[in-house]
């Protein structure tokens, strides 16, 4: 009421106003708006005309003329011309082996130019529960850039490479493989208390589970491949038949320079470590390529499952301590090398008890050998794991 | 369209950068570094081969000693005694040296080893703890000697020394508990007072079932108990010599009701209720004086106080604002400060060894339960749930807590429970017929 009150515009006014304002937006704007995908190209044949002499003349010559009673129930017909005789030249689109001349690709650095192998079998299949055949599935070719170097190219046609039918009914597609639990997770372990009060208030009792998660990581024994051919990946990103556009292109270009960066030796030397257990007579940089967040996770959860915390003190369970430690080619831990780096324990009963407790995990769960990858060994032979107790406290 | 044709290289160019620059800025400084924050909590897997009798008539005691030595571990739940059926390395000699591997092959991470030897009318009870992981002894071997009727306490006293090696935690299973110990149907039932060891063992009764009696507490030292009893008629605060075994009533006034009495922690002072004409307030007696004096003055009923450890405040429960909730106050009196903030009821509030949290009753939706929480009310956690669950209290070192538990029905027996302050190990303690108000002692000397 107040707007027709202060504009004297009625609601159909308004409902006008506002229909044509709309309608001016989208004559200026629409075609920037919504003409973001080019529309192909409208394909058009020329087709003459004749006269029905003529028409009946042309039958009368073919050999093979349909009957006209056909030609009567198909008036469309004459629309749908023979296209392949006179096709209007489509004006030409950018065709894929443009790409290769614009854009240095085959001159990229090859680890960076690895398809992420990963994202498109997830987005494709569960690889690894089926796994039917032996035919290894090979990453569909891409030609975009892995948003992070990736160094170990195969994780994902690896485990569907070895295939672990039990895993594979039980456990999700990246906690395949059970059986490297280490051994000592009892059936009484758990991460979390359950009080009385807690279970009877809920009718379904929460029980604890009856063993720790099962790892995340891949199997350690897996095969890895050597370092990837370079050659190869070039190859396989070449041929991509799909490739699009320019920007792709640019995209590309900048993959290489970040690939060239990534590659620079200068560029991911790690710092100079303070660790005693660096080769003589080398750099105790690690070198090599970095570990990944799931090798670094399957060592994270090997430690944890043999690190117990049921008998650990209140006050140690408020205590984080930093262990360090050094690791043998095998993956298992120097038990002689295990040593306080810190706390912040306020109590030296207390911090003991936490170091203690750290110390049995990682000589329990490394007894075996820690699911660390070989060819990384210059970044994991000193290790320093931080025992946070805190959030398990009051489970 | 344009605009973003135009951004595009940009964009894309800032991204490189961005992921070239990431290895660089990510490079490993040092040693590489995981942090880990889930564990797991079961019990820790202990071997106790028996203990080595090193003289001829120490065989039984030896066997008995480490009976009990695991027993007592065990019983914490944080402890898991490996059968010696599976152990591997016998243990011949005390001093022998230790086969580590064979230890872990049974995935045994502590071993317990031990002798014992008697001459006369004393016996002597010696022990060393390993780490079998790490290879090495954990603290100095220890020894203990007694008579023989103290067998018991000796293995106390080892398995005391293992248990808080291992866990950081204070020991608590040389200690006693005083308790009320029941007979008879629930609507005539017979009570009196009785101690016992904290596992049960060893009962010996303080009254007689002559008159109904509640609520006992010991003195910090050990030698003395508080209590409740009916014999004048009313309820009334007595206190026992538990070496005499004199009982000597305290603030006798007439016409007026005490009960719910507490030491505090130097033992001089006794905190109690007392109802004076239909109002129930806190008062402090001075022991050596007699002197007492009134901490609260509300319409409401004040009761069931406790000390903080270091004798600074008091936890109590009041109904002043419409249902039993818990307060602390000064514990000189003064303004009191609610912490119960839950829903239901709270009440029998105590105060840890430790200061760090207050255990507590709380009655909500028809069922009770024992909780903890910190001084100021947060951190709640309701560790058990039942018909009827009452009155904890605290073991000494503050981790475990003992409290009443009531079967429902007319049948309904109560009897003694454990528990954990994480909530875990929830047991009931072996009593020789029902069993209330329990009261756990100090650690004994």
């Amino acid at each position: 009421m107040r707007l027709r009150d202060d504009t004297g515009m009625t609601t159909g006014q308004i409902v006008s106003a506002v229909g044509h304002v709309c309608l001016l937006l989208w004559v200026v704007l629409g075609d920037w708006l919504f003409s973001a995908k080019e529309m192909p190209e409208v394909t058009v044949a020329e087709v003459s005309l004749m006269t029905s002499s003529e028409f009946d003349a042309m039958v009368k010559a073919s050999p093979d003329a349909a009957p006209a009673k056909a030609a009567e129930t198909t008036p469309a017909q004459p629309v749908t011309p023979p296209k392949p005789a006179e096709p209007k030249p489509a004006e030409p689109k950018p065709v894929v082996e443009d790409v290769p001349q614009d854009v240095p690709v085959s001159d990229a650095p090859q680890p960076i130019e690895t398809p992420d192998p990963v994202a498109p079998l997830a987005d494709t299949e569960q690889p690894v529960p089926v796994a039917p055949s032996d035919a290894k599935p090979k990453p569909r070719p891409i030609d975009r850039v892995a948003a992070v170097p990736v160094d170990s190219p195969t994780d994902a046609p690896d485990i569907s490479d070895t295939p672990t039918p039990k895993a594979s009914e039980n456990a999700a597609p990246d906690a395949p493989v059970v059986e490297q639990e280490p051994e000592a997770a009892p059936q009484e372990a758990t991460t979390q208390i359950v009080t009385e009060a807690v279970e009877t208030e809920d009718k379904a009792p929460q029980l604890p589970p009856t063993a720790s998660l099962p790892p995340r990581s891949r199997p350690k024994d897996l095969v890895k491949p050597e370092e990837p051919p370079k050659e190869e990946q070039v190859a396989s990103a070449e041929p991509a038949p799909e490739t699009p556009p320019a920007e792709d292109a640019v995209a590309d270009a900048i993959a290489a320079a970040v690939a060239d960066a990534a590659t620079d030796p200068a560029a991911d030397a790690p710092a100079p470590s303070d660790s005693t257990g660096a080769a003589s007579g080398q750099s105790n940089a690690p070198s090599g390529p970095p570990m990944t967040g799931a090798e670094t996770d399957a060592m994270r959860v090997a430690v944890q499952a043999c690190w117990n915390v049921g008998a650990l003190s209140m006050e140690a369970l408020r205590t984080t301590v930093v262990v360090g430690l050094s690791v043998n080619p095998d993956g298992k831990p120097d038990a002689a090398s295990i040593r306080m780096v810190s706390s912040d324990g306020t109590s030296d009963v207390a911090t003991r008890q936490a170091f203690d407790a750290a110390r049995r995990a990682i000589i329990r769960c490394g007894s075996k050998g820690f699911p660390l990858p070989s060819e990384k060994y210059d970044q994991w032979k000193e290790l320093e794991l931080v025992f946070d107790p805190n959030g398990m406290r009051m489970r | 369209m344009t605009l973003f044709r135009t951004l595009t290289p940009v964009l894309a160019l800032a991204l490189g950068l961005f992921v070239a620059a990431s290895p660089a800025a990510m490079a490993q400084q040092g040693p590489l570094r995981i942090t880990i924050t889930d564990g797991v909590i079961e019990p820790l897997p202990f071997a106790l081969p028996d203990f080595i009798p090193e003289t001829g008539g120490a065989g039984d005691y030896a066997q008995q000693i480490t009976r009990v030595i695991a027993s007592d571990l065990s019983g914490t739940g944080l402890f898991r005694e490996i059968p010696a059926s599976a152990h591997i390395s016998r243990v011949s000699s005390f001093d022998a040296p230790v086969a580590y591997e064979d230890w872990k092959a049974i995935n045994a991470q502590a071993l317990i080893t031990g002798a014992v030897s008697a001459s006369g009318d004393k016996i002597v009870v010696k022990f060393r703890l390993f780490d079998v992981y790490s290879g090495q002894q954990m603290g100095d071997g220890l020894q203990f000697a007694g008579t023989p009727a103290t067998w018991r306490r000796m293995a106390h006293k080892v398995a005391d020394q293992i248990y808080a090696r291992i866990t950081g935690e204070g020991p608590y299973f040389d200690s006693r508990v005083v308790f009320v110990s029941e007979s008879g149907p629930k609507d005539a039932r017979q009570k009196r007072l009785a101690v016992m060891d904290y596992d049960g063992a060893n009962v010996s009764y303080l009254t007689d079932s002559s008159s109904i009696v509640l609520a006992p507490r010991f003195s910090p030292t050990g030698n003395q108990i508080l209590f409740t009893s009916y014999e004048s008629g009313f309820p009334r605060i007595y206190l026992m010599d538990t070496g005499s075994m004199q009982v000597a009533a305290l603030a006798q006034q007439e016409g007026t009701m005490t009960f719910a009495p507490r030491f505090s922690p130097d033992g001089r002072r006794v905190l109690f209720s007392l109802e004076r004409g239909g109002n129930t307030d806190l008062y402090e007696l001075d022991i050596t004086t007699g002197q007492s004096r009134q901490l609260t003055n509300a319409p409401s009923i004040e009761t069931a106080p406790s000390y903080s450890p270091d004798g600074s405040q008091i936890v109590f429960e009041s109904d002043r604002s419409g249902t039993q909730q818990v307060y602390v106050m000064p514990a000189s009196g003064g303004e009191a400060t609610r912490i119960s903030g839950g829903a239901g009821r709270y009440s029998t509030p105590v105060w840890s060894p430790q200061g760090d949290y207050i255990a507590f009753t709380k009655q909500n939706a028809g069922r009770f339960h024992i909780g903890v929480m910190r001084s100021d009310g947060s951190e709640e956690r309701l560790l058990t749930a039942s018909f009827l669950d009452e009155g904890p209290t605290w073991a000494p070192n503050g981790r475990v807590i003992m409290f009443m538990r009531e079967s429902a029905g007319a049948g309904g027996q109560s009897s003694l429970y454990s528990v954990d302050i994480s909530g875990r190990n929830l047991r009931q303690v072996t009593t020789e017929g029902p069993a209330s108000d329990p009261a756990w002692s100090p650690l004994l000397p």
